[in-house]
């Protein structure tokens, strides 16, 4: 199969880099938190598909999870509380080449970015977001998040939240034009190192929801969970997730299920126990926004310096003479 | 005359051509006797007029006239009866669209359609007319409609050609476009940071007119160009930029179409009348070509910042003519080349095969009007078109061709097809018969194209070189009548002397469209009703008889007059000669379209019968491996035996087991490390990182078996096994194997 001569050149000298070249600050996390092994999946799929540190993004809003920008040697934006989902959404538009990436917590999406969150859904533009669930406010230290379990008790809960958890999940799966959603959790590492490099491939708003562990303020809470391996559900397909032997031996509670039923990925995703990981729903013909509304024509510089002078001129307040 | 006289005349014309004996008229005015339905074409349903639309996003720019009424009625007629009226009113309209087109006259569908509204509603009365108009509103396209005349096949192609065009030059001048933009704003941007960027006069024109007096620009400028880091574009890249630019803005390809009246390149044009002109052209242009492929490649990698003097320079030198390659010629338009009927065998078009063979990107439509034409060679022998019906199957064998043949009554059901072969990367050649050049009682050239192909004359069939990798998915020829037959046959009602229904299956022949073209009456001769007798047999079946028995008998073809009587018409030994060549041409068709594979079918009957004799040794070895039931037979015993067999053999086979480990080695399930950094922050020399950034066990002497049972607590998903001390010289072991002995 033949290309054209200006994709030959561009193969012809084309850099490779390593996991730690995209490596940027020593991260300040706590040692044993699962952002640790997000990271470390999330530089694996830079370095496997050798990503262009200068045409990758992460964005994130603010928590613990939001400092990952910081760590990735790549462009980042580190913005306001709940609102990375805006900010991805407008570098997209302007530039819809970069690699686009989101990092989000339990607080900064479901809580005060939940409006962003829904309409970001919908948009539906090609970007993967992560969310780092650890069910807890952990950088201002132990208050109740939208996803902490009921009966938590935290310094704004101290009897025990009173809600049941928000589930991020069904949530996302009865939003329109959703296009790709899946689980993982931080503690199995080759299921996650796989559904993160799924919704990579996939073509719109890849939302993927990661339990992780915070050792410092909820240490024991996934217990049960790592200690039994059954009370981890992993959903296997041909279009979705397949086991090494190694990780089939050890997790043998295992599900068939196609990521094109939305119906019963919205009934697995209701189950907390066991915790379901893999791809529940995934959905390629779902358009993009930044293509349905991309402009026809390019604009020269001429033509945009002409178009902002004609709109500020309307507003100006002209000297007397 | 009796009938050992009126054999013997028979016999003589067959065998001579010529007719002696009295009772043997001339042919002259009969057609074959399957076009009686068809005499008016205006009257019947087809696919013809063509609408040609020019619609950018639209289904297609080409369209049938019936097929768009169906989709008007469809959108506004109610269904039942009470659309009934519209639906009639609509067809009525349709047929009068339709005569006109057949008449000659030309237009657009909507001045077409208005006319035959006035005409229909006039004769219809009431508000037909309002409501017809009314119609027209539902077609949402309008284009040029086209009969199924000589000119239509050139017109069709041109069109799709030309919408194809359009759709490149988009293409192309958006990605023009975008790497202009991005070249520019290099050079802007390295202008604004530049020495000059910085003068007074400069940054007086970027705030603009409305303040500029607001502003002491001269202190601005010195302000600015203290503190502002330079960044001056070296002079090699700006070079580079501005000649890219400079190409990319004057090609003349694909002109830019919002350019001001004179400031715009003029086009090259790309539509001819022969190869010589296109090739000339071709070559003329080629490194304009290699200098736009050039600008482009160095643009792309300018703008991605990419650009590697050391690496690119060298290339870019050495760039030429041949480093281009079928991608890059994609970008360009393709040639057209409409050689008109007569035209093939002239000097400027000597070079077509060369041209085709070489893999330009050129589009070739020859036309003929001449299925039969005489061979060169002298009489005797038909050569029934040496250079047109073969042209297509010789072109096949150049490789890298797609090469499509169809008479000019198929084209619109083959309009994907040509779609296909426009957007072929390579050369396209479309061989079109379009109806005889002097057809027989004034029939329509969509019937004598029609006929071409019914009678194997001209088949049709396509090649695609890309659509696989074997002939069975590069070949194609499924539009031909009833392929798996030697010649098509269709029903023929008629009524006898007695005014009584009968039914004939006559095959259409070669010989029944020489028929339809005058200057082939002298081969035919009419025999008087009261002259038939049994010695005549149909000419397809005269074809089958062995040589003796063809001896005793005289072929013949049903005919019809103006006034649709039957009758038999001779057929002579020099039409059923090229008859019986055509026939074989066709057969060499079918085994290429795998009707008849003689391949095929030699492989099948030796694999059906290695097939049969398996079965049969397996059933004796069965009969003596399994006890017959009772009751039931050896087929039956040997039916359920097979079954079972089957299912033992497709057992999925167990998982491995995991590998049986040492319990006094330390071991990390490092698959399962999820980074945490527990383990390095006891000892980054005992717990290593691989390439994924997953621990496994470094240097055991670097750490103590402490170090490795902490490591153990610590670890959140519990992969790590401390095994048994490596030093026994360590303090407090028994304490550290009792809490290592969960983790192990």
């Amino acid at each position: 199969m033949t290309m054209p001569v200006t994709q030959c050149i561009i193969k012809l000298h084309e850099e490779r880099h390593d996991l730690e070249d995209y490596q940027g600050g020593v991260p300040r996390w706590c040692s044993g938190c699962g952002d640790n092994a997000i990271l470390t999946a999330v530089q694996r799929l830079c370095r496997d598909e050798n990503l262009a540190p200068e045409r990758t993004v992460f964005v994130s809003g603010i928590g613990c999870s939001s400092r990952f920008p910081h760590y990735m040697k790549t462009y980042g934006f580190h913005g306001l509380h709940g609102r990375a989902f805006p900010v991805a959404e407008g570098i997209k538009m302007a530039r819809p080449e970069l690699k686009v990436f989101v990092n989000t917590g339990d607080g900064d999406c479901c809580s005060i970015g939940a409006g962003h969150w829904i309409h970001a859904i919908r948009y539906n533009m090609d970007m993967v977001v992560i969310l780092h669930d650890n069910h807890v406010y952990g950088l201002t230290k132990k208050q109740a998040s939208p996803t902490s379990p009921i009966g938590f008790k935290s310094n704004t809960t101290p009897r025990g939240s009173y809600l049941e958890a928000l589930n991020p999940l069904t949530v996302t799966l009865g939003v329109q034009n959703v296009s790709f959603v899946a689980q993982a959790v931080d503690w199995v590492p080759e299921l996650l190192f796989d559904i993160i490099n799924a919704a990579y491939h996939h073509k719109g708003f890849s939302f993927i929801r990661i339990i992780q562990r915070c050792p410092e303020f909820l240490p024991k809470v996934f217990e049960p969970w790592l200690a039994d391996p059954a009370k981890t559900l992993i959903l296997t397909h041909k279009d979705g997730l397949t086991l090494s032997p190694e990780t089939a031996r050890t997790y043998k509670n295992q599900l068939a299920h196609d990521p094109a039923d939305i119906d019963r990925a919205r009934e697995i995703a209701s189950s907390e126990d066991p915790i379901p990981v893999g791809i529940l729903y995934r959905n390629p013909d779902v358009p993009c926004y930044e293509e349905v509304r991309h402009a026809g024509a390019m604009r020269t510089a001429a033509q945009l310096r002409a178009g902002l002078d004609a709109e500020l001129d309307r507003v100006t307040v002209w000297p007397r003479s | 005359m009796d009938r050992a006289t009126r054999f013997d005349a028979h016999f003589a014309f067959v065998a001579t051509g010529r007719r002696e004996a009295e009772g043997l008229e001339a042919a002259d005015g009969l057609i074959p006797a399957a076009f009686a339905p068809y005499r008016d074409l205006a009257r019947l349903r087809h696919d013809y007029p063509l609408v040609l639309t020019r619609e950018p996003r639209g289904p297609g720019p080409v369209h049938s006239l019936s097929g768009l009424v169906d989709r008007v009625l469809r959108e506004l007629a109610p269904k039942g009866m009470a659309g009934e009226r519209l639906r009639k009113q609509a067809l009525r309209l349709e047929r009068d669209i339709r005569a006109r087109a057949f008449h000659g006259q030309h237009g657009l569908l909507s001045e077409l359609w208005e006319h035959a509204a006035a005409a229909t509603g006039t004769h219809s009365g009431d508000n037909s007319e309002e409501v017809l108009r009314y119609t027209a509103s539902a077609l949402k396209l309008d284009g040029d409609t086209v009969a199924c005349d000589a000119a239509m096949p050139a017109r069709l192609i041109a069109h799709a050609w030309e919408e194809g065009h359009a759709a490149r030059a988009r293409a192309f001048r958006k990605l023009c476009d975008a790497l202009c933009v991005r070249l520019a704003d290099i050079l802007r941007a390295a202008f604004i940071h530049s020495a000059a960027g910085m003068t007074a006069e400069a940054l007086r024109a970027s705030v603009g007119s409305p303040h500029g007096d607001e502003f002491d620009f001269a202190a601005m400028s010195r302000l600015v160009s203290r503190r502002a880091p330079r960044d001056e574009l070296p002079a090699a890249r700006r070079g580079r930029i501005e000649s890219a630019l400079a190409t990319l803005r004057s090609q003349r390809f694909y002109p830019d179409p919002r350019a001001a009246e004179g400031e715009a390149a003029s086009a090259y044009e790309f539509r001819f009348a022969d190869c010589a002109a296109a090739a000339a052209a071709f070559r003329e242009r080629l490194p304009a070509m290699v200098e736009t492929v050039k600008a482009i490649a160095i643009a792309e990698l300018e703008t991605e910042g990419r650009y590697d003097p050391a690496h690119h320079d060298g290339f870019f030198e050495e760039f030429a003519s041949h480093s281009l390659n079928a991608e890059d010629l994609a970008l360009f338009p393709d040639y057209l080349v409409c050689i008109e009927p007569g035209r093939n065998a002239d000097p400027a078009n000597a070079n077509l095969m060369e041209m085709l063979s070489s893999g330009l990107p050129v589009k070739v439509l020859v036309e003929t009007g001449d299925a039969l034409e005489e061979a060169t060679l002298g009489s005797g022998h038909f050569a029934f078109g040496v250079r047109s019906t073969r042209l297509a199957m010789t072109a096949t064998s150049l490789g890298g061709v797609f090469v499509l043949q169809a008479p000019g009554s198929n084209l619109y059901a083959l309009r994907e097809r040509i779609a296909a072969g426009l957007a072929h990367r390579g050369p396209t050649l479309f061989s079109v018969f379009a109806g005889s050049d002097e057809p027989a009682a004034g029939l329509a050239p969509y019937l004598t194209a029609a006929a071409a192909m019914q009678s194997r004359a001209f088949p049709s069939f396509s090649y695609d070189p890309h659509a696989g990798g074997n002939m069975a998915a590069r070949f194609s020829f499924e539009n031909n009548p009833q392929p798996e037959a030697d010649w098509p046959c269709a029903a023929l009602e008629y009524s006898d002397e007695q005014l009584q229904r009968e039914v004939a299956h006559p095959a259409f022949t070669f010989a029944d469209f020489a028929l339809c073209d005058r200057r082939y009456a002298a081969h035919f001769a009419r025999v008087p009703r009261d002259h038939w007798n049994l010695a005549m047999v149909p000419a397809a079946d005269w074809l089958a008889l062995a040589g003796d028995a063809a001896a005793q008998h005289v072929p013949y073809l049903l005919a019809v007059d103006a006034d649709n009587v039957l009758h038999r018409v001779l057929v002579d030994t020099r039409l059923m000669q090229a008859t019986s060549r055509c026939l074989t041409l066709w057969h060499r068709l079918q085994e290429l379209g795998g009707i008849h594979n003689s391949h095929a079918e030699r492989l099948l009957a030796r694999e059906k019968a290695a097939w049969e004799a398996q079965r049969a040794a397996e059933l004796e070895a069965l009969k003596g491996s399994v006890p017959p039931e009772r009751g039931k037979g050896e087929d039956e015993v040997a039916a359920t035996a097979v079954p079972a067999a089957q299912v033992a053999a497709a057992a999925v086979p167990e998982a491995q087991p995991e590998p049986a480990r040492d319990p006094a080695v330390a071991w990390i399930e490092t698959a399962r490390c999820p980074s945490c950094n527990e383990c390095q922050l006891i000892n980054d020399k005992l717990f290593l990182y691989n390439a994924n950034k997953q621990a496994y066990i470094g240097d055991l002497k670097a750490g103590t078996y402490r170090q490795m049972v902490e490591a153990a607590e610590s670890c959140q998903v519990s992969i790590i096994h401390p095994g048994k001390p490596w030093n026994a010289n360590e303090s407090g072991l028994e304490e550290l194997l009792e809490r290592a002995r969960p983790f192990q």
